[in-house]
């Protein structure tokens, strides 16, 4: 079943990059007097209040999504290894400094602390990107450091500061490229994450503008015609778990 | 006058009045024996789920639908506007006079009035209420009534004889008295300032029930006053309501409200969506759909933005607007599609239908007039601005969401981009006010007088197109100070025509208020614009 996961990821952003390979349908401007149908050879996953093929709306929001995770990822990835490296290899006051401050990050809640960095930036895409990644600095920042003092102390280390490596120059060519396993595999999983964080910022009105596909809003679009059309919510619903639990399982492989 | 609460809160609260509303099951079940007769039967909790918490209850500011729905059955009113034919009736007053032109109206009061704090609705309480309903208060920071023009003071002849006087002419003051937002407060409660007149707690009105409990924005219990004996005359029912208790929990899930009435967790609730209509029925439960009378649900246009500015891109906005298409697609036959700025059942309608004809080639045209050149991307574009305007998702405007995609997807095939903001409390509060983010405004307003179009329009009411027309402004005044009802009715066909004319409205449908009532429930009544009043509400099971 391994190639399951890989086929969903990939599925998903060739959905992102070719959209208009996997349907037909515009996924802003629909056909009002074919609104709420249900799923049909037609309309693969149906069709929203104004008539909008929702399969449509899925697959041209997927790359909303997706980027928003990638940004997301970049920002966790960039700043929380750059801080952990710091940390691990300085030592000292600046070490503690550096995770104290992290041990705070950690301590408020993931999406509390989305929502605040949102209201101080504004809704859109990038800044639900950019808060969705700021949560996730601290996890990566303790992994890197984590493996940065591992790798700081090993022999090869001491004898390319011996040989007259300068500090950045070790720390760049020996100490993060040693360093970066266990991170990259913490990466994949933070992107199934990044996936659902954005979609709840979404659902609750805060990622992409309407009538912007964005796989939260479609979500959020539904619920209120659970009652008489499920697959406005449900089948969008099932794609963000697929796409997360397929990130979550390679995350697994990787490590 | 629209809710600013994150969406959060929102999950939050639908989470707790789900627990709530579970735990509650078989409330109402307490009324007496069922009334095999059909006569009205005392007793019993009446379950009313309400879709918006309620905000600030300073009385004028009641024209929200959700304060309006407590402050209705708190507060009583000098005069009783009869729902069906619009005629003033006596109520608090028992009779009145008024001159001439309108610029001097006497109420002689009822008999044995009391606030439920005990203290005596008398000429000196009405004149207290009216002096602030009339002219505000700026020391305890209280803005004046809308539906008060021209008002001069007050004067208490007798005890029970109060006497108002206008500079101008005012002949909606009388209609005015009936409104929801004239609701009478005690001297006490009238003497406090804003922030505490917003509390609910701090009403003390005379109405057939009084506050039991309160858990801000989740749940408001009303119970009966046991001594009200002062409905309007005309009303069949006297005396003390039939209910013991209301109970009005505030559920902002559309699927929880009708879920909770259809499974019986709930006796009564506000804001069936359109598209639940046929559920709420098919249940074999009532829907009652009533309408506002007052300036219809459409998109309004600010002059000040600088692309809005221009007379010939608003028309072209509202020449390829289809309403009927917005009507069609989202609603039902209980929201019809607007042919005027007002509704059909308002004071001084005119039938504008043939100015407002979707004609999308005429929209083109005029936007090519005006210098409006399509982009590479289809947008239109003068200068290098693109033709993109901004407007808020209306929390209290039923599926407005839906409405503005639908919209912006017609205003795409003109060229123009409508950008929707959600409706969240971190920018809409400022952006709101500022013509440039905010070009468009989708609104509503409801009051069963020639009035109504002066407090959506006028610069110093709500002003919903930030008005910067001193023309308009002039007409809506001589409208308000017009004493004879043909003159005036013809000044507010002149003021629709010219809205329409210069493009400040794009109406889209009359909106009613939409209820879904148990079967069950018996005595359902609402005031002239809608809201519903449980003074005579009984449960018969």
């Amino acid at each position: 079943m391994r190639w399951l996961s890989w086929l969903v990821v990939a599925l998903v952003v060739l959905w992102a990059v070719v959209p208009w390979l996997f349907t037909g349908y515009d996924p802003l401007n629909g056909v009002p007097a074919e609104k709420l149908q249900g799923p049909s050879a037609a309309h693969w996953f149906g069709t929203d209040a104004v008539g909008r093929d929702v399969f449509a709306r899925v697959v041209h929001g997927s790359v909303h999504s997706l980027s928003g995770a990638f940004v997301a990822v970049g920002v966790g990835l960039v700043l929380g290894t750059l801080l952990g490296l710091l940390a691990g290899s300085a030592g000292g006051p600046a070490d503690e400094i550096i995770m104290r401050l992290m041990d705070v990050l950690l301590s408020v809640p993931g999406l509390l602390l989305a929502l605040t960095v949102i209201i101080l930036l504004g809704p859109g895409t990038v800044n639900v990107a950019i808060a969705v990644g700021v949560g996730s600095v601290a996890a990566f920042a303790r992994l890197a450091r984590a493996e940065v003092v591992r790798v700081r102390r090993s022999d090869y280390v001491e004898a390319a500061f011996g040989s007259g490596g300068t500090f950045v120059a070790v720390l760049w060519r020996h100490v993060l490229p040693n360093s970066l396993g266990p991170v990259v595999a913490l990466a994949a999983l933070q992107f199934g994450v990044a996936i659902l964080a954005i979609s709840t910022l979404g659902f609750l009105g805060y990622g992409a503008e309407p009538p912007t596909p964005e796989w939260g809003l479609l979500i959020s679009e539904g619920r209120n015609y659970l009652a008489t059309s499920w697959w406005l919510t449900t089948l969008p619903g099932a794609v963000v778990v697929a796409v997360v639990l397929a990130a979550g399982r390679i995350s697994k492989e990787i490590r | 006058m629209s809710s600013t609460r994150p969406a959060v809160f929102s999950v939050a609260m639908l989470a707790v009045v789900g627990l709530l509303s579970s735990c509650g099951g078989g409330t109402g079940s307490a009324a007496g024996a069922k009334a095999a007769d059909g006569k009205p039967v005392y007793g019993g909790t009446l379950t009313y789920l309400e879709h918006q918490p309620p905000t600030c209850l300073y009385l004028p500011a009641a024209g929200f639908y959700p304060n309006g729905g407590v402050l209705n059955q708190i507060t009583d009113k000098l005069t009783w506007q009869n729902p069906e034919t619009l005629k003033i009736e006596p109520w608090i007053a028992t009779k009145w006079q008024v001159n001439d032109d309108a610029t001097e109206y006497t109420f002689h009061l009822r008999d044995g009035v009391t606030f439920s704090d005990g203290s005596p609705l008398d000429a000196a309480a009405v004149a207290a209420n009216f002096d602030v309903y009339g002219k505000g208060d700026e020391k305890l920071k209280l803005p004046p009534a809308e539906f008060v023009n021209n008002y001069e003071r007050s004067e208490v002849v007798d005890q029970k004889t109060v006497k108002f006087f206008f500079d101008k002419p005012s002949p909606g003051f009388l209609q005015g008295t009936s409104v929801i937002g004239a609701g009478l407060v005690s001297k006490k409660t009238i003497g406090l300032p804003y922030e505490e007149q917003c509390q609910l707690k701090n009403v003390i009105g005379s109405g057939p029930f009084t506050l039991a409990k309160q858990i801000v924005d989740k749940e408001i219990d009303l119970q009966a006053r046991k001594d009200y004996n002062w409905a309007p005359p005309s009303s069949k029912h006297q005396g003390r309501a039939y209910l013991d208790l209301i109970k009005i929990i505030v559920t902002p899930e559309d699927n929880v409200r009708v879920g909770a009435l259809t499974s019986g967790q709930a006796d009564y609730v506000r804001y069936v969506q359109a598209y639940d209509e046929q559920t709420v029925k098919g249940a074999g439960f009532t829907v009652k759909a009533e309408p506002t009378r007052g300036v219809n649900n459409g998109l309004y246009l600010r002059p000040g933005n600088s692309i809005l500015k221009d007379v010939k891109v608003r028309k072209a906005l509202q020449k390829g607007t289809n309403a009927k298409e917005v009507v069609d697609t989202l609603f039902t036959e209980n929201y019809p599609q607007a042919t005027s700025v007002l509704s059909h059942l308002a004071q001084g309608y005119v039938d504008l239908s043939k100015e407002l004809v979707y004609d999308l080639d005429g929209a083109n045209k005029l936007l090519d007039e005006a210098g409006w050149t399509r982009g590479a991307d289809g947008t239109r574009e003068k200068g290098g601005v693109k033709l993109q305007l901004g407007v808020f998702v209306a929390g209290p405007q039923p599926l407005s969401k839906q409405t503005l995609e639908l919209v912006a997807q017609q205003w795409g095939k003109l060229g123009i981009k409508l950008e929707i903001r959600p409706a969240d409390a971190g920018t809409m509060a400022v952006d709101i006010k500022d013509a440039e983010k905010t070009a468009v405004s989708h609104s509503m307003v409801g009051r069963a007088d020639q009035d109504v179009i002066k407090s959506q329009f006028h610069s110093k009411n709500r002003d919903v197109i930030l008005s910067t027309d001193k023309k308009l402004d002039t007409l809506l005044e001589e409208q308000s100070a017009l004493a004879d009802v043909g003159r005036r009715n013809a000044k507010v066909g002149e003021i629709q025509r010219y809205l329409i004319e210069q493009g400040y409205a794009i109406p889209l449908f009359e909106e009613p208020q939409v209820y879904g009532v148990a079967p069950y429930v018996q005595g359902v009544a609402f005031e002239a614009v809608a809201r519903p009043s449980f003074y005579s509400v009984w449960l018969n099971k």
